[in-house]
């Protein structure tokens, strides 16, 4: 219950968009309450539902570029249009489109250890890749975001 | 000294094991270009950070507390929820003894200590429920089941729970967990005890009242149970 503001943050970054964000944690939370019983007590609750958050949004990605990905760039076209906020809009979708241009398996490396704080041996076993592989995802990710945002990081 | 950027980045991040850490850090700090990488490593984590800070202060849509049950929204946010009550004025808990309890304090100094537990205080087995079990971790089928821990205004350590014999809010003290306010028995459903919603409201609002801060996170809860809550 408390985890759903973190939950809502790694949602909003993994599907870029507030909207699918929550979508997203709404699929992950009935699918945690259904399995409940599978989570075993000791562990993290928190890195459980990471993960399984994570699975549910790879089968839909799957699925969507199966479907074409013609509403995103619809969308991001509205954001960029904002009224009195614009410079805070334009400023905030630079790192939002940053982040976009970064494969999955590099963004959610990223989102993990620099935005939700986890160790790289959590992020990793989140992941479910070993440490190494979380290490070189992250550095390359973090590269690119780097270049992407130029040297006003 | 050759340092990678993966490690650049670890030691950037503070993940970085010894004594490499250190062998790192000697290296940053004799070598500006490391240093300026450091930097910018760090000014990415707090920008990305910063970025996506603003969606925890937002209030959950209510599409997704709404999984939770009825009650839950009461319990997300803790400290807001007892401001509005202290604008509101709410009326209080009506199921605390208060002074019952007094009475039963005073007895219990009265009673021979053998192992007995005093009235007012937690048995045995609640005891031990309130002594081991943490809201992140409890089983789904425990008998009682911990609601939320929080300290009250006098830094005691306090547990809200439910359970099949009983509900309450209990705070602990030199002799053991004092039993607060206690209520009905929670009816179980799908595993878990799910109280009628009215005394589920009632218990939350007198922890609010009751509550000196914030609901313990989990770590907390784990600190102040390696501390014997005390």
């Amino acid at each position: 219950m408390a985890l759903l503001p973190r939950l809502r943050r790694f949602a909003a970054g993994l599907a870029r968009d507030p909207a699918d964000g929550d979508d997203l944690c709404q699929a992950t939370v009935i699918r945690a309450l259904e399995k409940r019983d599978l989570w075993q007590p000791g562990t993290r609750l928190d890195s459980w539902m990471y993960r399984m958050m994570r699975n549910i949004w790879i089968d839909e990605s799957r699925a969507r570029t199966r479907r074409g990905e013609t509403f995103v760039a619809e969308e991001a076209g509205l954001s960029v249009g904002g009224g009195g906020g614009q410079e805070e809009a334009v400023t905030l979708s630079v790192i939002e489109r940053g982040l976009g241009t970064l494969p999955d398996e590099q963004r959610e490396a990223v989102l993990l250890v620099m935005v939700e704080g986890y160790s790289y041996k959590e992020a990793a076993e989140i992941v479910g890749c070993p440490v190494g592989t979380l290490n070189s995802r992250l550095v390359r990710g973090r590269d690119a975001l780097m270049a992407w945002l130029g040297d006003g990081v | 000294m050759r340092v990678l950027r993966e490690e650049l980045a670890a030691f950037a991040d503070g993940q970085l094991a010894e004594p490499r850490q250190s062998e790192v850090a000697a290296a940053v700090a004799a070598d500006p270009t490391l240093a300026t990488e450091v930097a910018r490593h760090r000014a990415l984590r707090d920008r990305l950070s910063a970025h996506f800070a603003p969606i925890l202060d937002e209030p959950v849509p209510e599409s997704l507390t709404a999984l939770f049950g009825k009650a839950a929204p009461k319990v997300i946010d803790f400290t807001a929820a007892k401001q509005r009550r202290a604008a509101r004025g709410i009326p209080r808990w009506g199921w605390i003894v208060g002074p019952a309890l007094a009475a039963s304090l005073a007895l219990a100094v009265f009673l021979p200590r053998g192992g007995e537990v005093p009235e007012g205080y937690a048995g045995a087995q609640l005891a031990s429920a309130l002594d081991n079990q943490l809201v992140a971790t409890q089983e789904s089928g425990a008998p009682t089941r911990m609601l939320l821990s929080f300290r009250n205004d006098g830094g005691q350590y306090c547990r809200a729970f439910a359970g099949a014999a009983q509900s309450g809010i209990a705070c602990k003290d030199a002799i053991g967990w004092q039993l607060k306010a206690v209520g009905g028995a929670a009816a179980m459903q799908q595993g878990n005890y799910q109280m009628a919603g009215s005394t589920a409201a009632e218990l939350m609002a007198k922890a609010q009242d009751m509550a000196a801060g914030p609901a313990l996170t989990a770590d907390q809860e784990r600190a102040a149970r390696a501390s014997a809550w005390r």
